[in-house]
């Protein structure tokens, strides 16, 4: 019997890996998601987008104006923009700050010859101009667009009862945020400037006066001890949901697709011939199993191999790859079973899709819980998904990655509910799958596939 | 335990259908059977309940000795009537897996794999994806499937249906190889010629009841119409004497200027034939047999 069941599993799973769907789909994963996380960003990047045009100013004062002119200039708005870009990377997560390591003057650089330079003409008014007939200006949309009329106010630099005034932004129904941005730095930093030389002050002194930059922050472990790597803690939960979901996918997917080719192919009977229905259920879940375990294996040992290039491996808990490991043959289990009966009752691809749906509702679940979970991984809601099969398995890895794991007795309660659902899904699987192979005609709903796994 | 296949009583009922009815069948070791009925009849319900693939609400089975076709399965060869293969799969593969689910011993898998298509003039298709073949050659693909274990028991549910004449042939001759090796046959069909020249023995169902279990010639004795087929010797012969043979119940002229002769219930041919030789010398007279196809229509329609 067993022979037979790992035929049934060798043939399943070479059929499977051996197809080129399968292979650019194994592939295709990792790259959506550097599609996702490196190439989107770098599409939807805003310093791509050019500022052009003309602002007008009036500064009925006039003690801003020039200061303001200076702010306006290309020397300054490079410059500008690399001290921005040197304050990002001093507030961005230890990791980042590793990737660009003592090249920091050479990232900033980077980033700010990467971003193209906004082209701002100042356009100065008579400080006793008509803001009214100014409004006008702005109206007029020829080339080069007019982006923006600025009121600066009397107080603004020279302040009345010990408070400062600002300025009045104009602008046509077209303008664009980030031109608006642009003019707004600029704007300021002509303006403080203006203000800190009537002072008398050091504006660099106050400036670096009221900055504490990030300190040096050490995880402690056992072993070592290293910088703090800050947001790995969020991102665990998540990394470990997709990888699970993934491979899930993969073998259950495959599973339900190779049932409703072996019937749509009428080579259903000839293997019944062969086989009792019980040892084709376990050879394919097995096979499949198999499938998935590619997949995930190749995944995790991507993400293994990330973690190490960055030196973070260390930060890893390797038993909660053993936990994946378990959580994953839980869920693989019964959506499996769940997704091959599916396709046992079916006739065809078209046909699966309605049965399917409740399924992929169950499937995607984690994505639901995972925000409430990872925010309050021990809250009441957490607790009581982590005993409800199948969403369990997902649930309880995402408390075990994350920064407060539950108890080890809810740990293996929850494992324990897993395998109690796994019988109960094998259990469906079995009576579903030995009644529907030889069904032909309209497909059965779910009730009906109860009734079936009750009565028979 | 002599017999390869016994079923007592076995009824099976899907909703409010009665596919079978209490059903009683015997088939010997060794001997070739037909199993046949019109569409419909229960015949694939029953050779599924055979193989175990489907379970009778009641009645007992036995298939070579065991209660379930499951305890003896690499000894049965089966071509279910809904058959297919994998078409991505190639034909070399998908024989040896499936002799390898029946058990075929390792070293013995690849010559036979080779035999069975060199036999059925397919030995180029080794290397081929099966969805590459035709309908015709996919079916000898599975029909070698069914025999590589050298089954003890080989069940075949319409083996003939899609196939040309000459593929037909094929087919049969290796059937009837098969037999000549020793093992039991049960095959369905609605085509009775097929059922005819094959078989040895005829189990006939409809509506899910037996309505004839006989050796093939037993059948025909007892569906014997009695009727002599007559052609004179010398065309457009005056038949009339023949109706005065007191044996002769009537006579009916055919197109081709013979004549077919009805006797009365309980004559004998052979006393009968010599004197219609004298009343009208004849060019052929012969006793015309019945086809199973004429007792099919008969026993359905009654």
């Amino acid at each position: 019997m067993m022979k037979r069941i790992l035929l049934v599993a060798q043939r399943e799973f070479l059929a499977t890996v051996s197809t080129k769907a399968f292979i650019i789909g194994l592939l295709i994963m990792p790259i959506v998601f550097a599609a996702l996380g490196i190439i989107f960003p770098r599409l939807l990047n805003p310093r791509n987008f050019q500022t052009r045009g003309e602002v007008a100013v009036i500064d009925p004062s006039g003690h801003a104006i020039a200061d303001i002119r200076t702010a306006f200039s290309p020397d300054r708005v490079a410059e500008r923009r690399e001290e921005q870009a040197r304050l990002i990377l001093g507030q961005a997560p230890a990791v980042v700050q590793q990737l660009a390591g003592g090249r920091s003057s050479q990232v900033t650089s980077a980033m700010t010859t990467a971003g193209i330079l906004p082209e701002l003409r100042l356009v100065e008014r008579p400080s006793t101009a008509d803001v009214q007939q100014e409004k006008a200006w702005l109206l007029d949309q020829s080339e080069p667009r007019h982006l923006a009329l600025i009121v600066i106010h009397d107080n603004a630099v020279v302040p009345t009862d010990n408070t400062y005034g600002s300025y009045d932004t104009y602008v046509p129904s077209s303008a664009d945020d980030r031109a608006l941005g642009e003019i707004q730095q600029a704007l300021q930093d002509g303006i403080v400037n203006a203000r800190a030389r009537l002072q008398g002050v050091d504006r660099s002194k106050v400036e670096s006066l009221v900055r504490v930059v990030r300190g040096r922050s050490i995880t402690v472990t056992r072993d070592s001890e290293r910088s703090t790597v800050r947001g790995i803690n969020q991102m665990l939960p998540m990394a470990f949901v997709v990888l699970m979901f993934m491979g899930v996918m993969t073998g259950g997917q495959s599973l339900m697709t190779s049932t409703v080719e072996e019937k749509s192919n009428r080579v259903m009977e000839v293997l019944l011939s062969a086989l009792s229905p019980m040892e084709l259920l376990a050879g394919k879940i097995l096979g499949q199993l198999g499938v998935s375990l590619i997949a995930l294996g190749l995944y995790v040992a991507m993400g293994l191999a990330l973690l190490l290039s960055f030196a973070m491996f260390g930060l890893l808990n390797p038993w909660l790859i053993l936990y994946l490991g378990i959580f994953f043959l839980l869920a693989y289990l019964t959506f499996g079973s769940l997704m091959v009966s599916v396709g046992a009752v079916v006739n065809d691809m078209r046909e699966a899709q309605s049965l399917m749906m409740p399924l992929v509702l169950l499937l995607i679940s984690p994505f639901w819980v995972w925000f409430p979970i990872s925010m309050n991984p021990n809250s009441a809601f957490s607790t009581v998904v982590s005993f409800i099969p199948p969403v369990n398995t997902f649930a309880m890895l995402i408390r075990l990655t994350s920064t407060a794991p539950p108890p080890w007795w809810q740990v293996w309660l929850s494992i324990g509910v897993g395998v109690a659902g796994v019988a109960g899904a094998l259990w469906f699987a079995s009576k579903v799958f030995q009644i529907g192979l030889l069904m032909t005609g309209k497909p059965p709903n779910f009730a009906t596939l109860l009734r079936w796994a009750r009565q028979s | 335990m002599n017999d390869a296949i016994t079923l007592k009583r076995v009824n099976k009922t899907f909703g409010a259908t009665k596919a079978v009815s209490d059903l009683d069948l015997v088939v010997p070791r060794g001997a070739l059977y037909g199993f046949i009925g019109p569409n419909g009849a229960g015949k694939t319900t029953t050779i599924r309940m055979i193989m175990s693939i489907l379970f009778p609400d009641s009645g007992e089975l036995s298939v070579l000795g065991h209660r379930s076709a499951l305890e003896a399965k690499d000894r049965i060869g089966y071509l279910p009537e809904e058959r297919g293969v994998y078409r991505k799969m190639r034909v070399g593969p998908f024989l040896t897996f499936m002799a390898r689910l029946k058990g075929v011993p390792e070293a013995e898998i690849q010559p036979r794999v080779r035999r069975g298509l060199e036999r059925v003039d397919l030995a180029d298709t080794e290397r081929k994806h099966c969805e590459d073949l035709s309908k015709g050659m996919q079916q000898k693909i599975q029909f070698i499937a069914a025999i590589i274990h050298h089954p003890d028991l080989l069940i075949l549910d319409e083996p003939f249906s899609g196939l040309d004449p000459v593929s037909a042939r094929s087919l049969r001759e290796m059937v009837l190889e098969e037999h000549a090796r020793g093992a039991t046959i049960l095959f369905s069909t609605h085509v009775m010629p097929h059922a005819e020249e094959l078989c040895d023995h005829v189990i006939m169902i409809n509506k899910g009841r037996k309505v004839l279990d006989d050796p093939v010639s037993a059948i025909r004795r007892r569906y014997d119409p009695r009727v002599i087929e007559f052609d004179p010797l010398e065309p457009g012969a005056d038949l009339s004497p023949l109706s005065a043979v007191p044996e002769v119940e009537s006579v009916e002229r055919t197109d081709a200027g013979g004549c077919k002769i009805l006797l009365r219930q309980g004559s004998s041919p052979s006393s009968v034939i010599p004197r219609l030789a004298i009343a009208v010398p004849p060019a052929r007279i012969e006793i015309a047999r019945p086809t199973l196809e004429e007792v099919f229509v008969k026993l359905v329609a009654a």
